[in-house]
């Protein structure tokens, strides 16, 4: 189609001003936080459901693909228009439609940032769980995308095990809506379907999700280590001891160097590694929870234990946390994030084998992630101009997985498949498994409308596993 | 050789000639809804049950799978039923990692062995599942039907719970999802799929849970009400508080009577509020103290806590709930509605209303603080002369339950209602997707026709 017919097509739609088409807008949304660039044919920023509709409907009759897309904080190019096509982008459809107290369920559109619901509950003592590390403009319609995963999710789960429905538009146009405020539903779970599938089965205009009153009371302690083996250790220490607290986050050295260096969050620069635990829930016997948690700590060498005495140490101990990927990004121009998830029984092992695999390659390696999930966050630092280093970081980022998928794990634990992971993807798939994923696409997208070309790699050209 | 002696000589090859019944008499006891198999096969191993199934699909052969069968009245008329594939052989646990938190068996095993085995590591284990029929029911059966029981107010259900999965698809491809890591965002969550399908996109042969370490210390509070407004009150005051039940569930006076639990209570009293707690100690005795200070608000007539043995045999007795019923009333009919949780009291309320006018006699049992509620309408021995008013009964109660967002599913009846009730309720905007699914996975339509929502 001629690119003009488009632009007047969408521009019936949703008004002149909500169509972007210069070369900086097709720059702009070209590229999300992953490494990857494409181009699309344009930008559109709808305000309801029907315009989302009658933007695929027309897409869909025309042949063109559909991408969604909220704050571009995609860590695996998921939102990158690879094959061009039409970008909705939600920033237009962020209502909190309801806060329904009474049935512990929000109703929110898909462009709402994650911390503006969080800061929304508060005043109503209700807490949203999933706590993504970019939840200041992460949206609801990427949490539920990607499946967002944070700090919080060890004790509460990821995002798929807090949205309960959705409103969703088909590939057609259709709107259908999928679970609801209430539980068990009959028919298929096309919520838990959806909920991680990268925006390639539907495009969700209206979530429902789970709240539940916050916590009594909560207690934040910071573990000091000399060495990144013992802080390991330690984590799987504390979950074999059978304590699952609410947090259990390791920073390394390089990544408390940059925290230092910009947050100041008051961590020692001489450590090799540190370990953020937070326990939450009914006040009664916390403590002396947090006193065996301090006593397994120290069995495996932790130097030192501190706790948070205020709210205001809590919430410097947790800036240097959530500021960790941004403190990074100021060492060198670009990082590559890893997100290889293993039993947490293996961290120890696999965190040696990722500093050996820099060292292979001559990359620096900052880690800083979620330890107790067992998810890795190794980051590969690096200047993508230089075009041999960023030849090994590809090769490092791969091996890394490898090695997390060797040792019983997964090759994405909360960042998504995308554009980069797929051909990864036959680490822990069988041709058979992928055929099985390929039956549900076709169910929901049969024409292959939305966000071609992710997640599910081609069967066909890869030899069987 | 006729084609049934040739399909039987190939399944007997397939999973040996012990683990193949085609004799008349056996197969009468695997009957579902008056229909026979003509065979049932044993597979001990997951490629067994792949090939049994390409071979079904080759010859469009359907076929249901079965665990120890405690949910085989569940869901519509089977179309047709050739094979039934029994999970039984398939009973191992296959990787007991409890130091990751995390265990996997086949699909054949029952929960409660399960439970036993994780007991006994360490400092003791538990998979946090309390589904109905405690002793018998399967891990395949259990996840194939999405059960679940009071304990999910503070664990979730399966979707919370369940990593991984192995899985025979229709065309005999074995597909695996998930794996052992607690985040996996790796290619669509097939899990999810799988959770709750009846057996109608193949066999969910092995599933990898999260476990938890059992609990310090665990204890029940039994608060009785003489009004439904007050136990509901009641109920809704410790929902929105901080504390933390792990279940809390409301009674009324004929399912305290048939629980098969001994309690003595004052004729006056129709309500009981029980509530689980399990944690650290302190939190158990704090809440407990707590709890009945509330009650004190609501009129609480009697507030009694158990511990530990009576404790397990009160939620045994709560959770198998339906067992013992059914030897008082063979034709009972099991109803599971779910609503929005706030709407609870009104619910009930009209819930008794409407068995009420229609002169039925029924118990219930409510998850208070999820929105789930099982009605048991007891009817008495000859079923025929109050058809129609049952039928009647179950719309009316349907559309309550609609009205408040929810739904009404029809667990187990007798034949002659099923024949004219849709068993799954009102069917629901995302029907084409879910037909679309069926279609696509199992396109020759072999796995469980007929049986789950919409007809598929």
């Amino acid at each position: 189609m001629e690119h003009e017919k488009l632009i007047e097509e969408m521009t019936k739609i949703v008004g002149k001003e909500n169509v972007l088409s210069s070369e900086t807008d097709l720059l702009l949304y070209g590229y999300d936080a992953s490494l990857f660039r494409g181009r699309p044919d344009c930008i559109v920023l709808p305000n309801s459901t029907e315009e989302v509709s009658k933007i695929v409907k027309f897409a869909h009759q025309s042949g063109i693909h559909v991408i969604g897309r909220g704050s571009g904080t995609n860590l695996s190019g998921g939102t990158i228009p690879t094959q061009g096509g039409i970008i909705i982008h939600f920033s237009r459809m962020n209502r909190i439609l309801e806060i329904d107290i009474e049935n512990q369920r929000v109703v929110v559109e898909p462009g709402v940032f994650t911390l503006a619901l969080k800061n929304a509950l508060a005043r109503y003592g209700y807490v949203y769980q999933p706590d993504p590390a970019s939840e200041k403009v992460s949206t609801f319609g990427g949490n539920f995308g990607e499946n967002s995963g944070g700090p919080h999710c060890l004790k509460y789960g990821v995002t798929t095990n807090h949205i309960l429905g959705a409103e969703v538009v088909l590939y057609n146009g259709d709107v259908i809506q999928v679970g609801g405020k209430t539980l068990d539903n009959p028919g298929y779970d096309l919520t838990g379907v959806l909920v991680g599938s990268e925006g390639t089965l539907g495009m969700a205009t209206k979530l429902i999700l789970r709240i539940m009153p916050k916590p009594e009371a909560v207690k934040t302690m910071l573990a000091i280590y000399n060495s990144l083996e013992d802080a390991g250790r330690t984590v799987s220490a504390i979950i074999g001891d059978g304590i699952v607290p609410a947090t259990l986050e390791m920073l390394d050295k390089l990544t408390i160097k940059a925290v230092e260096e910009s947050v100041h969050a008051g961590f020692p620069l001489d450590a090799e590694a540190v370990l953020l635990i937070e326990l939450d829930g009914l006040k009664d016997g916390m403590e002396r929870l947090a006193e065996r948690i301090i006593e397994i700590c120290k069995k495996n060498n932790a130097r030192e234990v501190k706790a948070a005495k205020t709210e205001a140490e809590r919430m410097q101990l947790w800036a240097g946390r959530k500021g960790a990927f941004g403190a990074i990004a100021r060492l060198r121009p670009n990082y590559l994030v890893c997100d290889g998830t293993v039993p947490r029984t293996k961290l120890p092992e696999v965190l040696t084998k990722v500093m050996e695999v820099g060292k292979k390659y001559d990359l620096a390696i900052a880690n800083v992630f979620h330890a107790g999930d067992g998810n890795l966050h190794p980051l590969i630092l690096f200047d993508e101009r230089n075009e041999e280093e960023l030849r090994k970081v590809h090769l490092a980022g791969s091996e890394i997985m490898k090695l997390c998928a060797d040792a019983g794990g997964t090759i994405s634990g909360e960042h998504g498949i995308g554009t980069e992971k797929k051909k990864e993807m036959f680490f822990v798939f069988t041709p058979q498994d992928i055929g099985g994923m390929k039956k549900v696409k076709m169910a929901f997208d049969p024409e292959d409308v939305y966000n071609p070309g992710k997640v599910l790699p081609e069967v066909e050209k890869t030899p069987s596993a | 050789m006729s084609k049934m002696d040739k399909l039987f000589s190939k399944l007997k090859e397939i999973v040996g000639e012990a683990n193949v019944i085609q004799d008349l008499d056996q197969l009468k006891g695997y009957t579902i809804d008056g229909k026979k198999p003509r065979f049932i096969v044993f597979p001990g191993k997951i490629e067994e049950v792949s090939r049994v199934v390409a071979l079904a699909n080759q010859q469009h052969l359907h076929i249901i799978p079965r665990g120890n069968g405690t949910k085989m009245e569940m869901g519509g008329i089977p179309k047709k039923m050739d094979i039934l594939l029994s999970t039984r052989r398939l009973n191992r646990i296959t990787d007991n990692d409890c130091e990751n938190l995390t265990l996997s068996a086949e699909c054949g095993i029952t929960l409660n062995e399960v439970q036993k085995s994780l007991a006994k590591i360490g400092k003791g284990y538990f998979l946090p599942l309390d589904p109905p029929f405690t002793e018998k029911a399967t891990l395949g059966g259990i996840i194939a039907t999405n059960s679940s029981g009071p304990k999910r107010l503070l664990y979730g259900t399966a979707r919370d719970l369940i990593i991984g999965t192995k899985s025979v698809f229709p065309n005999g491809d074995i597909v695996v999802s998930g794996g052992k890591t607690v985040k996996n965002v790796s290619g669509y969550d097939m899990c999810k799929l799988l959770i709750g399908s009846h057996g109608t996109l193949g066999v969910l042969c092995e599933m990898t849970f999260k476990l938890l370490p059992l609990p310090e210390k665990e204890a029940t509070l039994m608060l009785s009400f003489a009004k439904l407004e007050d136990a509901n009150g009641f109920a809704h005051q410790v929902r929105s508080s901080q504390l933390i039940p792990s279940a809390m569930e409301i009674l009324n006076a004929k399912a305290i009577q048939h629980m098969r639990y001994s309690m003595t209570i004052h004729s006056d009293l129709n309500y009981m509020v029980a509530v689980a707690l399990e944690g650290v100690t302190e939190s158990i005795d704090r809440q407990i103290a707590e709890m009945k200070e509330m009650g004190k608000k609501y009129g609480v007539f009697d507030a009694m806590s158990l511990d530990s043995g009576k404790h397990l045999a009160f939620w045994n007795a709560l959770r198998d709930f339906s067992l013992g019923l059914a030897e008082h009333y063979p034709n009972v009919v099991s109803l599971k509605s779910n609503f929005l949780i706030s709407r609870c009291g009104e619910i009930l309320r009209s819930y008794e209303t409407i068995t009420e006018e229609s002169g039925t006699d029924c118990a219930y049992i409510c998850h208070a603080g999820n929105g789930i509620l099982y009605t048991y309408l007891l009817t008495g021995k000859s079923l025929k002369s109050k058809l129609d008013t049952i039928v009647e009964l179950i719309g009316r109660l349907t559309t309550e339950a609609v009205k408040n967002e929810g739904n009404l599913v029809v667990e187990s009846s007798p034949l002659s209602i099923k024949k004219k009730v849709d068993v799954w309720g009102q069917s629901r905007s995302d029907h084409l997707v879910v037909r679309r699914l069926k279609e696509q996975i199992d396109p020759a339509g072999i796995f469980n026709v007929g049986r789950f929502v919409g007809g598929i």
